[in-house]
């Protein structure tokens, strides 16, 4: 950008209250959602703040956020944005891989879940969940938090790194995973690399579980003959463009990545499913009918079935919308952008927010309302549960997909119905992934 | 009907090819995501089926349908 163009471009506006420490960090911190819902009331589309020595401009409004998912990577950068992942994932890996390297393991990672790998998934899905109800009997109480972590851990492990690993998952990849998990904790978006006992087992974990899933990889080198129509055998196959194999490392770094996308989004999304479904009789009760309609006892669970199911579709949308998994995004800029007439410059991190931007009203009057049929606003940067743009979430398919085939088996069986006080289901806005504040509980009754 | 492609979006996930190979190609790039090509920029009409069908299950709203 020109110097001139530089000098008459304003600055953002910024947001009130900060604190000379650590600036709006302890606010932001208590409830980030809540907080930049007030950015975006007090100043409007574009709203400076703190995070802790951060300067973050917030972008509100479906032009900005728009803005925000279609400049360059160049300009704006996940990848500076998202160092946190890269002890997670591993060296060398999606945010850590010079850009060249980075596009084509995205690339990979779109390529397990093409169509023939999806029609294997929503097999492994539906068997999955069948294992589940097996010990439910005719009526219980779950804290479905809990069961959901559970499930959805069995379907990802079991769609990325196949039925042998599966069948014979352990508690120490249990421990090794929670220990991945723990250690994407909010402080890692500060620094990933302080002297943390969390960190120190971070490290740990990754360092053993790229020796259990290099195992996996070498012994299916050594049989190469077999079929699997798991993620890992597409990893496996994936090739850079000089036409070299991703080493070990990397295929199970991705397979790390691939999971972080697709577990807590997946189980937070589903008990907000159950919740909802549990809450909102009227709307339930039609996308029951809908399902014992097209799923009536004995007909197969497949992806061709599970293609279209407008109310149970209907339904989880207006969940995405009001529980948005991933409640605000961000990106570092690398080089002055300007919006607007306003000058946005190197250095600072540029930030939307899922959850404010489902509660505009210009697009969702009464925004607290659930209602799976208020209209579709007329733009695609409104309603963002999966992003948009370019790098819009590769596995929305595959959510979308695995949430009918859990609400497809389980709702023509049970009925669910809240145990705890309708109010004391909350989002919790305390973790990066939004969940119900546990523990989530309910009660199933076999239907007659 | 005429069919408008928003390549920007695209990532290779290949709904339509399985839809409509008639009308839609997916083309491995050197670098990033594969891209959908179209075959057929103006498809007949008993193709309509198809590509409404491969428009409305792309995961990343690609593929706008314009009638004439």
């Amino acid at each position: 950008m020109s110097q001139n163009v530089v000098a008459s471009l304003k600055l953002p506006p910024k947001v009130s209250g900060e604190k000379p420490s650590s600036g709006h960090m302890d606010e932001f911190g208590a409830n980030f959602a809540r907080f930049m819902m007030r950015c975006n009331a007090e100043c409007g589309e574009l709203a400076e703040f703190n995070m802790g020595g951060q300067q973050t401009v917030l972008m509100s409004g479906p032009e900005a956020q728009e803005a925000f998912f279609k400049t360059l990577d160049l300009k704006l950068s996940r990848a500076a944005a998202y160092q946190a992942t890269v002890p997670v994932f591993g060296k060398g890996v999606i945010f850590d891989a010079p850009p060249d390297k980075m596009k084509v393991q995205l690339k990979i990672q779109v390529d397990a879940l093409r169509y023939q790998n999806m029609k294997n998934y929503s097999t492994v899905i539906s068997q999955e969940v069948e294992d589940w109800v097996a010990s439910w009997g005719d009526e219980g109480e779950l804290d479905f938090l809990d069961e959901f972590l559970r499930l959805t851990l069995h379907t990802a492990t079991h769609c990325l790194l196949g039925k042998d690993f599966r069948d014979r998952m352990t508690e120490e990849f249990r421990e090794l995973y929670h220990a991945l998990e723990k250690g994407l904790q909010a402080i890692a978006f500060v620094d990933p690399y302080m002297q943390q006992p969390v960190f120190e087992a971070r490290d740990k974990a990754l360092v053993r579980l790229q020796a259990l899933i290099g195992g996996i990889i070498a012994e299916r080198r050594a049989s190469s003959h077999i079929e699997y129509g798991d993620a890992l055998e597409t990893f496996m196959a994936g090739t850079y463009t000089d036409g070299s194999q991703l080493t070990e490392n990397e295929i199970t770094g991705l397979v790390i990545a691939t999971m972080f996308a697709g577990h807590h989004t997946s189980s937070g999304t589903a008990t907000w499913t159950l919740t909802e479904l549990a809450r909102q009789k009227e709307y339930s009760a039609e996308v029951s009918e809908e399902l014992q309609a097209l799923f009536k006892s004995g007909s197969e669970i497949t992806l061709e079935s599970l293609r279209e199911i407008p109310k149970l579709e209907a339904f989880i949308e207006e969940v995405l919308r009001l529980h948005p998994p991933l409640v605000l995004l961000m990106r570092r800029v690398i080089e002055d952008i300007e919006y607007n007439g306003t000058l946005i410059e190197a250095g600072k991190t540029v930030a939307i927010s899922i959850y404010g931007s489902h509660r505009n009203t210009d697009y969702f009057p009464d925004p607290e309302k659930f209602d799976p049929y208020r209209p579709k606003p007329d733009t695609l940067f409104a309603y963002i549960p999966f992003g948009g743009g370019p790098h819009k979430c590769a596995g929305n398919a595959f959510a979308m997909m695995q949430m009918k085939a859990i609400f497809a088996a389980l709702l023509p069986r049970y009925e669910f119905e809240l145990v705890d006080p309708d109010e004391t289901y909350q989002d919790d806005l305390s973790a990066i992934v939004l969940k119900p504040t546990g523990p989530c509980r309910l009660r199933y009754t076999k239907r007659k | 009907m005429k069919i408008k492609i928003d390549l920007a979006l695209c990532q290779g996930h290949s709904v339509c090819l399985d839809e409509a190979p008639e009308v839609f190609d997916v083309i491995d790039q050197d670098d990033g995501y594969p891209q959908v090509r179209v075959l057929l920029d103006n498809p007949p009409q008993e193709l309509r089926e198809k590509v409404m069908k491969a428009a409305k299950y792309c995961p990343n709203n690609v593929i706008t349908v314009l009638e004439d």
